[in-house]
């Protein structure tokens, strides 16, 4: 479970940025009073415009940002408060993330499961399982600079799931990818959902929202100007698609 | 965690081929093959200089005076030369300035008849200051004729030479080969460290740092439940060994150079090698470099997490790598020791202990300040790498 009370993210400016903005502020909003709650076995979505701060907000869910205010719990554990015991339950999925390119697919998941603390006989069993599931039989002990994008991708995704978390956040997990390895990601999110997690993940591809989201937010401006479940949305559409509609909010709210 | 974090980060490294040169490559070639050079090139000019025919002129009224008969007397084994007569100066200038003619004697009309009254004459010598070569000839060629005019004199005022050398100085060195080497190399020895040290950490520095930034992989090392300062100091610890790895391989590559291949021809260098090549004076030095690597890595992080991409990286570190190197300048002016004042100056100290440490001369207690003080600023400097780590802006682009 997520729960997120009141956050605010202030950034500090620079010189050189007051110029770039053209502004006198120090400090920039990037989240202004946001607050939402993920529940287990359901699937949140925080949607949004570029720039509108859900990267932000989730990587303060991550606990790689500190909100300026405000509180997060992952599963009941404040985050800034005991940040390394409440990431133990955190898997964290982008769709820019990056990976160690002289490394090997076996000695990156090795990795990340000691840096999570998993014990050897569930790491053997997960790894196994995920390689099963993904298909990663094949490539594990080939350089991931030798990779295409959509193995290096599921290579992320057992990365991200390694240590089994109860909370997972993907934050646009399939920008920039084809169909196909897009398609790995949706159904990992849609298998996380049976598996009782808590999930949640940014976009702004409709069409993903209406396949997979059960509750959904919708940020513009760092401020949370529509919280509903899928079906109410749905329900209380003015216009004929959900991207229209979606759009009449952003452009209600500007 | 910081072990798991350290293998992973060597592995990393070592399988970069940019940090391998830097590291490994370059240390261990650049000695033998900047030896050679340098002694081949050398040994090039100093035999084309012993082969070249000096074209000297010699301007006087009289071809027989002393001056002319004691200098053809001087053997070709200063250089052969030839000897050209003329009766005035004019067009010198201008053959020596094109070099049709090296050098010229001007002897006075009267030099014989000085000589022979026990007088001064004066030689006026025309040459290119530019040859340096030249003049050092000139001055061979005139010390052996005037101490023979001298020994004439003494013959004929039946003088004993003891007269104008009252004082007939003996040297009698009791200092050691490994003290004469050690003051030498002692002054080149740190400044090899700092200068691969530096280079050895900053490739590490750059990819473990900046490297992830680029590469998107910051950003989940961060998600992971593992404390920033134990990711700090496991890729610290990498960096810094690499810095280690660095300065070894080009103590080895020179001792190689100097050893194996006998490009440099002293007498009895290799045993004093040897002498210095302790396992004490090894392990000493590895003391040493230890909180100079880390000193290094703490300087370095900061820029590294600050830079967005490996130029910029590299960019910012050059110019440090420039006020780095100033202090190991100063280790190897020759009268510069190790005292109760440089001992606490950071870098210079560890210049200074390492040049006693390789004649063998340390005291022991400056170099337990001198650790101390280089310690103290290897943590102050990871201090300061540890909360630019922690800055949110440095860490997320």
């Amino acid at each position: 479970m997520i729960q997120v009370e009141n956050i605010r993210k202030e950034f500090e400016l620079t010189k050189k940025q007051q110029k770039e903005n053209n502004t006198k502020n120090k400090v920039a909003l990037a989240v202004d009073d946001v607050s939402f709650e993920c529940q287990p076995g359901r699937i949140f979505s925080l949607l949004g415009p570029n720039g509108a701060g859900k990267t932000t907000t989730l990587r303060m869910l991550a606990g790689i940002l500190k909100p300026t205010q405000g509180s997060i719990k992952i599963n009941g554990i404040d985050i800034q408060k005991h940040a390394n015991e409440a990431k133990k339950d955190i898997g964290f999925l982008t769709g820019s993330t990056g990976l160690y390119e002289r490394l090997t697919p076996n000695e990156i998941i090795e990795y990340f499961a000691k840096l999570y603390g998993v014990a050897k006989e569930d790491y053997e069993e997960r790894k196994d399982n995920l390689y099963t599931l993904l298909g990663m039989h094949d490539f594990q002990d080939k350089r991931i600079g030798r990779l295409s994008t959509g193995m290096k991708q599921k290579v992320s995704i057992a990365r991200t799931m390694i240590h089994d978390p109860k909370v997972v956040i993907f934050d646009e997990p399939t920008s920039g990818l084809d169909v196909i390895t897009a398609e790995n990601i949706i159904k990992l999110i849609g298998d996380c959902k049976t598996q009782g997690k808590t999930v949640i993940f940014s976009s702004h591809i409709m069409s993903e929202v209406d396949l997979l989201c059960d509750d959904l937010a919708i940020i513009h401006k760092g401020t949370i100007i529509h919280r509903s479940s899928m079906n109410e949305f749905r329900e209380d559409m003015q216009t004929d698609n959900l991207t229209a509609e979606f759009i009449r909010i952003i452009n209600a709210n500007n | 965690m910081i072990f798991t974090i350290f293998k992973k980060e060597l592995k990393d490294t070592l399988r970069d081929r940019r940090t391998i040169i830097a590291m490994i490559v370059v240390p261990i070639l650049v000695f033998p093959i900047i030896l050679a050079l340098s002694s081949t090139v050398t040994k090039y000019f100093d035999d084309k200089q012993k082969e070249e025919v000096l074209k000297i002129a010699l301007i006087s009224d009289a071809t027989d005076n002393q001056f002319t008969q004691r200098l053809s007397a001087i053997p070709d084994s200063l250089g052969p030369k030839e000897l050209i007569f003329r009766q005035d100066t004019v067009g010198l200038n201008n053959e020596i300035s094109i070099d049709s003619i090296q050098l010229a004697f001007v002897i006075p009309s009267n030099f014989d008849q000085d000589q022979d009254s026990n007088k001064q004459s004066t030689i006026q010598v025309y040459h290119k200051g530019v040859n340096l070569g030249n003049k050092e000839r000139v001055k061979d060629y005139l010390s052996l004729i005037e101490n023979t005019l001298l020994q004439e004199r003494f013959q004929r005022l039946n003088l004993d030479k003891q007269l104008i050398d009252p004082i007939n100085e003996e040297f009698i060195d009791i200092s050691s080969k490994k003290e004469i080497i050690g003051k030498i190399a002692g002054g080149f020895l740190p400044y090899l460290f700092i200068i691969f040290g530096f280079i050895g950490c900053m490739y590490p520095a750059i990819d473990l740092f900046t490297g992830e930034k680029e590469r998107k992989t910051l950003e989940t090392l961060l998600t992971t439940p593992v404390p920033r300062w134990k990711i700090l100091i496991g890729k610290m610890m990498v960096i810094s060994l690499s810095g280690i790895a660095a300065a070894i391989f080009a103590l080895v590559g020179m001792f190689a150079g100097l050893r194996l291949f006998n490009i440099v021809d002293i007498p009895g260098l290799s045993a004093v090698i040897d002498g210095i090549l302790t396992p004490q004076f090894i392990l000493g030095l590895l003391v040493l470099l230890l909180p100079l690597t880390i000193f290094f890595a703490g300087i370095m992080i900061p820029a590294t997490i600050y830079a967005k991409s490996f130029k910029e990286a590299q960019s910012v570190l050059t110019p440090v790598n420039f006020i780095i190197l100033l202090p190991a300048f100063v280790g190897m002016l020759p009268n510069i020791e190790l005292d109760y004042t440089t001992a606490f100056i950071p870098i210079v100290n560890i210049v200074l202990a390492t040049k006693e440490m390789v004649s063998g001369t340390i005291d022991p207690i400056l170099l337990i300040i001198s650790y101390l003080v280089m310690v103290a600023v290897a943590g102050i400097s990871v201090l300061f790498s540890y909360r630019r780590f922690g800055k949110e802006s440095n860490i997320v682009s």
